[in-house]
């Protein structure tokens, strides 16, 4: 080999070495020197719209908490992840957030299969790891029926089986006693949350007042919804009862372009985001949807004060799993006080006895012989979501009654029964 | 032999294999992960680079391949509850015969027609797991019950073992003296037929060895996650990832693929504080690179700008 | 009422899918390149339309106007940026030109993707429709925009015809694609038709973008799938034939089509990608192929 050659290899080599070096040494040093802060690792999707709230609103809470002196003067620092809505992206986040960051805590995603790739990752190494928006009922479900591998997983939003309860729920009050509607087609998008929604849809829509003409599941790739549109519109049902949170702006447009005369309701999870007016060039006039919480709708005392320091920060208000996210810093930081410590055991004791009243309501867990162990509980006094229609341009609430009073109004095109 | 161990390349090699096989003593626990993670790439990238020197054309689909090869043994594993070397074992097998089915088409066609028929299995491939979502977990993806192992350090070694082992392999295969018909065939295909080889045979072969260690490397990679899903092992992300780390270390000479790859992935890693925009970074690098480098990394280190 | 139903939506879809093609076909043809960045291209269009019409309220014209003149800079760029400089290199062998192409724009598009994703997230946009309201078509409830984007899509498709068949620059492009080099005997600069069908293509590419976001919708996500869906249709309908890129379109997109609504929404791709398949079995240069 020529002379040039040689010296080039060493060269490179010298170079990837010393880069390698050098790297890990400034990723060692930056954790060593930091003064012992206690660590909460959020793993999100920063590009969508749902998941880029989720870290902010986590940040929110670490500053809020610092600010009033943090845990025993140890200040909380959340280390964030985008893993690209991508659940190998997401288990290297979590590998890494466990064994190189040393978090104490994970908040990880909106998306069911980013999270159940992860829980059994949480389950192996040993770290308490909880969810601020998905929703698929699996995720409590492992933690049942395993409880000794998997006690460390948390469930922070209301699983799918509660949303199409809550759901079921505000159809029987608006839509069956007010509107006296009687036939339904339920609409969801293929994907981990919706098979045990729909399940539970097929349930409670009958016992709520709403027969289930059909069902139909659409690949979440889906663009063109109009064959989809159609088939509906051949049952003519009084309402379409929706699954929808990987699409939401194009089946909406479309529904509105082709004066679908069916009004929409469900759950739709990009409806829940205050851009999507704008999102959807206002298309979504007269669309309902679950959400978490709502402007201007006091679930509790820290509602209305968090939506309005988000809005100003950040120029928007916060979906859904912001408002989850801001609580669960917040109680993950109370269980570690109640503990006494961050050992991950103690900790998944004391998150167990949680009893907190956040944004979204009272969180309190299911136990060790409930269905859906260490999922948040549903009902009347805790957690029941609110159910919001867009009517010019805002989210109003329309239920529960005992928070909402709002009138519900249609588009012309959408047809009411008579 | 004698010559292999006379030669620079062979103990700079060994070199760097033994620094990393001591990488658990120096590297932290994190690049650990990168690295494991990146081993698993690399032999997915040589693989490729392996198939595209000897079909000379560009391969869109080696993520067809893996797939195959990682949901096989994923389904296997978590209906059956096989051992995972049985798993693997079946995941090869999977491959090989999607490989066989994809080779008799592909081989009859050239240029763009080639790369399409490739990007069209991933398609296929893709849409079938999303339909038999029951089976295979759809876009959801699938965990699987036994993984390789816990511990960084150990899934570390596997990974390294497992490249080393295959990179040898691979090597060796394009330097053999089939390796070097195959070459012909794939740069001259007419002249390599004039000489009296059987052309299409070898290329067969080839595609079959690309298949087995596609496969071989998806299943691993499965067993280190824990889980299966479209965007890990199929999406065309992932392939557009292959092609670029096999092209940007040095395209024909099977390592520089290896070494595209970690390079890859680490630089994904390193440019991580810059959140959604490392991937628009790495990737304008890796333009940067075939437009002025083009023999890659390892073809600017052996040959520099000689002609 | 079902048949109607097919023959109106399938009509539309075809020909969105037809302009996007023929766009891609007519870069192949003239001047050899596979443009995979084609995704990223439309792409582009669609959101500096979107942005310009909502955030200035500009109103869908204006906006669908100034994302057709983003298409066609981002053209311009994948041009003076990727494919010139390689078709120019001195380091890159002749023979392996062609792969060099296909990665460059590989990584081009991939680029455009994240860049959009980061200024915009991957959240779909619509663009206001430009002609609201429905109309009753053989007793089918269509969208007027619906209708209008078809209309559009073939007063193009027919204009591109007038430019290629009538005009001397057109025949020149003609000529470019039949024989290069013995254009360049005659004295033409081949440069400069080059910039010619990057120019056409900028336009056209733009112009589908910016008119599947006002039909069906686009986000950053879809990328990928729209280099993808551009890329079958052409060899399926013959690499380099405009008249083939469009029948294909027709046939892809009344295939989806029937099998959305008379099999099932989620078996919508299939039937298209195992066409191909045959296609590439029996007859790999396409329906109008040269070879």
């Amino acid at each position: 080999m020529s002379h040039p050659s040689s010296a080039r290899q060493a060269l490179l080599c010298a170079t990837i070495l010393t880069a390698t070096l050098g790297f890990n040494a400034a990723v060692d040093f930056g954790t060593a020197q930091a003064a012992e802060p206690i660590k909460i690792g959020v793993i999100s999707e920063e590009a969508a719209v749902a998941g880029a709230s989720i870290s902010r609103a986590a940040q929110m809470a670490a500053d809020e908490i610092n600010a009033a002196g943090g845990v025993n003067g140890s200040k909380i620092e959340i280390v964030a992840y985008d893993d690209h809505s991508s659940a190998a992206d997401a288990v290297r986040a979590f590998q890494r957030a466990v064994n190189q960051d040393h978090v104490k805590a994970v908040i990880v995603s909106y998306i069911s299969e980013v999270v159940l790739a992860v829980e059994p990752w949480a389950a192996r190494l040993h770290m308490p790891t909880i969810t601020p928006g998905a929703a698929s009922n699996d995720i409590s479900k492992r933690v049942h029926d395993d409880y000794a591998q998997y006690k460390y997983m948390f469930h922070g939003w209301l699983t799918s089986a509660f949303i199409a309860q809550s759901i079921c729920d505000a159809a029987h009050d608006n839509l069956v006693d007010k509107l006296h509607m009687k036939t339904t087609v339920v609409m969801s998008e293929d994907a981990a949350w919706t098979t045990p929604l729909d399940a539970r849809y097929l349930q409670c829509l009958p016992k709520a007042g709403l027969t289930v003409l059909d069902h139909i599941r659409f690949n979440p790739d889906t663009t063109d919804f109009t064959p989809i549109f159609n088939q509906i519109e051949a049952k003519k049902p009084d309402v379409i009862i929706t699954g929808i949170s990987h699409v939401g702006v194009q089946p909406t447009v479309q529904w509105h372009d082709q004066q679908v005369p069916i009004p929409m309701a469900g759950q739709s999870s990009q409806a829940t985001t205050s851009t999507f007016w704008k999102d959807t060039n206002g298309a979504t006039e007269g669309v309902i949807t679950a959400s978490a919480a709502s402007p201007g709708v006091a679930l509790s005392p820290s509602t209305i004060p968090f939506t309005e320091a988000y809005t100003k920060k950040f120029g928007a208000s916060p979906s859904y799993d912001g408002y989850t996210s801001y609580d669960e810093v917040h109680y993950i930081v109370d269980a570690i006080k109640r503990a006494g410590s961050t050992d991950a055991d103690k900790m998944v004791d004391a998150l167990e006895k949680t009893d907190y009243v956040g944004t979204v309501g009272r969180v309190q867990f299911y136990g060790k012989d409930d269905e859906f162990t260490h999922a948040m509980k549903y009902g009347k006094g805790f957690v029941t979501g609110v159910e919001i229609q867009w009517q010019n341009g805002k989210q109003v609430c329309i239920w529960p009654a005992d928070k909402c009073e709002a009138k519900l109004t249609f588009p012309s095109f959408a047809k009411l029964p008579q | 032999m004698t010559r292999l161990i006379q030669s620079r390349g062979f103990w700079i090699a060994l070199l760097i294999v033994i620094v990393g096989a001591a990488g658990p003593w120096w590297l932290s626990a994190y690049i650990l992960g990168v690295l494991t993670s990146a081993y698993y790439f690399s032999v997915f990238a040589m693989s490729w680079d392996l198939l595209f020197g000897f079909a000379g054309e560009v391969n869109f689909g080696p993520t067809f391949l893996i797939g195959l090869g990682a949901y096989g043994a994923a389904i296997l594993n978590s209906t059956m509850g096989y051992a995972i070397p049985i798993c693997l074992v079946f995941g090869v097998v999977v491959a090989l015969v999607g490989g066989l089915l994809l080779a008799v088409p592909a081989l009859r066609l050239h240029g763009p027609y080639f790369g399409l028929i490739t990007l069209v299995s991933v398609l296929l491939l893709r849409n079938a797991i999303v339909i038999f979502a029951s089976v295979t977990g759809g876009e959801i993806g699938m965990t699987v019950p036994d993984v390789l192992s816990i511990d960084a350090n150990v899934n570390y070694w596997y990974a390294l073992a497992f490249m080393v082992v295959c990179a040898i392999i691979l090597f060796g295969l394009s330097r053999s003296a089939v390796g070097l018909i195959l070459q012909a065939s794939g740069q001259d295909a007419i002249e390599a037929a004039a000489l009296g080889f059987n052309v299409t045979k070898h290329k067969l072969a080839a595609f079959c060895v690309s298949a087995a260690f596609s496969g071989l490397a998806g299943g691993m990679l499965v067993f280190y996650l824990g889980a299966a899903s479209v965007d890990t092992v199929i999406d065309l992300s992932i392939a557009v990832q292959i092609i670029i780390a096999a092209v940007l270390g040095g395209r024909r000479t099977i390592l520089g693929a290896a070494l595209g790859a970690i390079v890859l992935l680490l630089a994904d890693e390193a440019l991580r504080p810059l959140g959604q925009l490392n991937t628009f970074v790495v990737s304008g690098v890796a333009l940067a690179v075939i437009l002025f480098f083009p023999d890659g990394l390892l073809g600017y280190l052996l040959h520099g700008k000689e002609e | 009422m079902l048949a109607s139903q097919i023959l109106i939506d399938g009509f539309a879809i075809s020909a969105l899918y037809g302009l996007g093609a023929v766009g891609f076909t007519l870069i192949f043809g003239v001047s050899g390149v596979l443009n995979l960045a084609h995704g990223g291209v439309m792409l582009v269009a669609a959101l500096i339309g979107w942005f310009v019409a909502s955030e200035f309220e500009t109103g869908p014209f204006l906006g669908a106007a100034l994302g057709i003149l983003a298409g066609l800079g981002m053209a311009y760029l994948t041009y003076f940026i990727v494919v010139r400089p390689i078709q120019r290199s001195r380091v890159i062998p002749a023979a392996e030109q062609e792969i060099f192409i296909l990665t460059g724009t590989l990584l081009w598009g991939i680029m455009i993707q994240v860049g959009m994703d980061y200024l915009f997230t991957d959240n779909p946009v619509t663009m206001r429709p430009m002609f609201p309201g429905v109309v009753n078509l053989l007793g089918v409830r269509t969208p007027r925009n619906e209708l209008m984007i078809a209309v559009i899509c073939w007063v193009v498709i027919g204009l591109l015809w007038l430019l290629v068949n009538r005009t001397r620059a057109g025949k020149q492009l003609l000529a470019a694609s039949i024989n290069p080099r013995g254009l360049t005997l005659l004295g033409f600069e081949l440069s400069n038709i080059y910039l010619l069908v990057w120019s056409i293509y900028g336009v056209l590419a733009g112009l589908a973008g910016v008119l599947l976001a006002s039909f069906l919708g686009v986000s950053s996500a879809n990328a990928g799938q729209l280099t993808a869906s551009a890329f079958s249709i052409v060899v399926l309908g013959g690499l380099g034939s405009v008249s083939g890129s469009l029948v294909a379109a027709y046939v892809v997109g009344y295939l989806e089509t029937i099998t959305a609504y008379l099999i099932a929404p989620t078996l919508r791709p299939i039937p298209a990608l195992l066409l191909l398949v045959l296609v590439m079995y029996v007859r790999p240069q396409g329906l109008f192929g040269r070879r």
